[in-house]
């Protein structure tokens, strides 16, 4: 027997977290990065392997092949659910970055993202020439639309279909950013810091149309306060969606990554598009389109080619809709669906449901 | 014994660049990360650092690769997806790690020879699922299935949850491709249930476990599959309960699809992970199955509740649905990941007895666990004596570490005693070859590395394990 590896650590990790993984390897099917090089350095196992080397030095901190894998891993967390240790790879990802991309380490194009929403007066500038929701909703409030920072800005449409869909909502207007952007990013003290703001900004339940926000949200605010849309909708038998005027759509649905494997969320979103259309399942729906919070924006070559697979599905199965859970999925796909000059229209689950076509 | 052999470690040496002349320099890795993440498997405690990890996708550049590392004398290790639980992929003495994930073509699967051909890079469950696809079964299931490749499954002879009905990976080999240390490509057997031109070589590369040739195609009999499946549990306060009902199901002249037992720990376990509505607080499950037609089969599962309760089963269930079978089998699957949710390390070992002998052996066990003040998790393929007793342990108790290992060597001398064997399924490796001895002898070591002379005569594979 060889001796184990040397027990010296460098505070990186926490330990119970790396601790966890005993290398099965039955997370490496789940993880697209591994099926996209079929190389155990690119697999959440791989990755867990160098994690524990710049622990306990054996690899340095900025080792290349360190820091390229932090960086080619999605952070789509697939390989969470199919671990039957348990090991929590997000939380030690999210770690991993706050060591490697810390201030004056972090990539380039992700420093004016993460200066635009760090404040929530400029987050709440980026929404102003957009008609994003707006309302005071029910009083008191029970319950909160937390408007996405970007999505704001991209996708109007989508808070005011999911407050078409549950006018109580309250949405208050000086709210800022979730903070998932930082705890991706290298940032994870501030992105929980953020949290803990906007959940002192909302008042009640926050319900989100982003998966991503919503699970970030969740690991700071505790899962009882936090809903995404469809699991807010779901729970409430009172919620009517609009019925299809046209002929049956066939619908298909990305997962958003977090929402499924962060939050569990992904029989409701389903369901409830079987009540608007026929719904059909891709073989690709579960697993990430490459969107990736800022993955495409900082690897816009591997994004597309984690993407392709999901273009060729959509494309085969000729669907009228695909609909969304995240605003990065969303104009991941509306993006790779134009491309391709495909039929499909790409629509949030929240504007599916409340029938803006 | 073969001298061990140590690869030129210098930069420098060349080695690298002379492979990426074979396969092309995108699938050459020598920087120190991917090294690093080759030096395991999915074996706690044991680790070996390459020189440089080569991704082959054709049986030419195989055997190109292995030219140069037999002129050179550098160990080659044949790899799939890492899964091994014996230490036998990982490369003690350096050298290549040879990964053969990029030769995953499946080639065939044909309803008329009833046989697949395939790369040895395909997972087990892809071969599966196209032989389903068919109304085929491939029956040999790893609890790693989803992951393993099947030149791992071939090179390791897995077993799974249906061998005590179907047998084992051996029993569905009927023809190799390989390419031996020197280079040359051999094949073995074809597509023919009856073919007895020479040795069975097929076999003897089954479970030859990367130490005699890298086999680069594989020709695997399929059988018809069952029309329909049926699953129960069996809750008992004790597993050497649960062992007792298994004897007595196989005495009653049934042969079951399916004899898997848990206790209480790794019930535990399972249902943490799985969410499934186990009983957490019985003693030990028994879950078993037949297949077939649809009226042997009730018969079959009314027989075996009978049999169940006559040895004192306190809760007996028949899964309503072919989904709640599928889940309560894939958690078993599961059961030795999830028993590190109670410690980080989970030594686990794969000691296998006559089924007669399996409820003497599973209180053998337990005796074992108290003496050594262990936790151990004992689960397994109950129906065919392989037992899979788990110690977890904290890693940093040194002490915890050393009284585990003790305690296999208790187990493992007393399975030979039984008349059983070190390893049912998971294989020598690193881990158990200092016991191979002692359960077959010295004249039989001898002959192993005889053999292992005759195929790889400067010992370039695998070395420091099986033949060595």
């Amino acid at each position: 027997m060889t001796p184990p590896p040397p027990t010296e650590r460098r505070g990186i990790f926490t330990p119970e977290l790396l601790d966890r993984c005993i290398s099965c390897g039955f997370c490496l099917p789940a993880c697209p990065t591994y099926s996209l090089t079929g190389e155990e350095t690119s697999s959440p196992r791989g990755r867990i392997n160098l994690m524990r080397a710049i622990e306990t030095g054996q690899l340095a901190v900025d080792d290349p092949t360190v820091v390229e894998e932090s960086s080619f891993c999605l952070g789509c967390r697939a390989c969470e659910p199919v671990c039957p240790a348990g090991v929590q790879y997000g939380a030690l990802l999210e770690e991993w970055r706050d060591e490697l991309w810390h201030e004056g380490r972090r990539p380039l194009k992700l420093r004016p993202l993460l200066w635009a929403v760090d404040a929530p007066a400029r987050v709440r500038l980026m929404g102003v020439p957009r008609r994003h929701a707006k309302g005071a909703g029910e009083r008191p409030a029970s319950a909160s639309l937390m408007l996405g920072c970007f999505e704001r800005v991209l996708y109007p449409r989508v808070s005011r279909s999911a407050r078409k869909l549950d006018p109580k909502l309250r949405v208050p207007s000086g709210q800022g950013c979730c903070g998932a952007l930082h705890a991706h990013n290298g940032e994870l003290e501030r992105g929980n810091e953020l949290a803990r703001e906007l959940g002192e900004a909302l008042p009640g339940t926050i319900v989100t149309t982003s998966g991503g926000c919503s699970a970030h949200l969740a690991s700071v605010l505790g899962p009882e306060r936090v809903k995404e849309l469809s699991q807010w909708l779901a729970g409430r038998s009172s919620t009517e969606p609009a019925k299809p005027a046209e002929a049956r759509l066939r619908i298909g649905f990305q997962d958003s990554c977090h929402a499924r494997n962060g939050l569990g969320v992904w029989k409701e979103p389903r369901e409830l598009i079987a009540t608007v259309g026929e719904y059909v399942e891709l073989s690709s729906a579960a697993a990430c389109c490459g969107a990736a919070g800022t993955y495409a924006i900082l690897r816009p070559e591997d994004s597309a080619r984690v993407l392709d697979r999901h273009l060729d599905e959509i494309a085969e199965a000729d669907l009228d809709v695909l609909a969304v859970a995240n605003p990065g999925c969303y104009r991941q796909l509306q993006q790779g669906v134009k491309r391709r000059k495909l039929r499909t229209r790409v629509l949030h689950l929240a504007e599916l449901l409340a029938g803006e076509r | 014994m073969s001298p061990l052999l140590r690869a030129p470690r210098a930069p420098g040496s060349g080695l690298s660049r002379r492979l990426e002349e074979i396969v092309g320099s995108d699938h050459v890795r020598d920087d120190p990360g991917a090294l690093l993440t080759f030096a395991t498997d999915a074996t706690p405690l044991e680790r070996g650092d390459p020189d440089c990890v080569v991704f082959p996708a054709t049986t030419e550049e195989v055997a190109e690769v292995l030219k140069v590392a037999n002129e050179r004398r550098i160990p080659v290790v044949p790899r799939g997806s890492g899964t091994n639980l014996s230490g036998g992929t990982v490369p003690h003495h350096g050298g290549i790690v040879l990964v053969l994930t990029r030769m995953n073509e499946l080639k065939e699967v044909s309803s008329d020879d009833l046989v697949a051909v395939c790369e040895p890079g395909v997972r087990t469950i892809e071969l599966a699922q196209a032989a389903a696809a068919k109304r085929l079964l491939f029956p040999p299931d790893p609890g790693s299935q989803t992951t393993a490749t099947l030149g791992g499954n071939v090179a390791e002879c897995s077993g799974g949850l249906r061998a005590l009905k179907y047998g084992i990976t051996r029993d569905y080999v009927l023809g190799v491709e390989a390419v031996l240390a020197t280079g040359e490509v051999i094949r073995t057997g074809g597509r023919l249930v009856k073919d007895v031109a020479g040795y069975d070589l097929s076999r003897l590369l089954c479970g030859s476990e990367g130490t005699l040739a890298v086999m680069t195609e594989l020709t695997l009999r399929l059988i018809p599959a069952a029309e329909a499946s049926g699953t129960g549990m069996a809750y008992f306060d004790d597993l050497a309960d649960a062992a007792r009902a298994v004897s007595r199901v196989l005495a009653s002249g049934i042969l079951p699809v399916t004899l898997e037992f848990l206790d209480q720990v790794c019930i535990g376990a399972v249902e943490d992970y799985a969410h499934i509505g186990l009983d957490t607080s019985a003693g030990a499950l028994l879950i078993f199955g037949q297949d077939g037609d649809q009226q042997s089969i009730d018969a079959d599962m009314v027989r075996m509740a009978e049999a169940c309760e006559a040895e004192g089963a306190t809760q007996l269930r028949i899964a309503g649905s072919p989904a709640e079978a599928a889940d309560v089998l894939e958690a078993r699957r599961a059961a030795l990941p999830s028993l590190s949710r109670l410690e980080p390390l989970t030594l686990l070992e794969d000691a296998t007895v006559p089924r007669s002998r399996i409820a003497e052996m599973v209180e053998y066990i337990q005796g074992v666990a108290r003496r050594h003040e262990l936790k151990i998790g004992t689960f397994g393929h109950a129906g065919d004596g392989n037992l899979h007793p788990t110690v977890v342990l904290d890693p940093a108790d040194a002490d915890a570490v050393r009284r585990a290992h003790d305690a296999f060597a208790e187990i493992f001398a007393k399975a030979i005693e039984m008349g059983g064997t070190i390893t049912g399924e998971h294989g020598v490796g690193m881990v158990k070859l200092k016991y191979m001895e002692r359960q077959h002898g010295p004249e039989y070591m001898a002959l192993l590395r005889r053999i292992k002379a005759a195929f790889d005569p400067n010992g370039i594979l695998n070395p420091g394990k099986l033949g060595s």
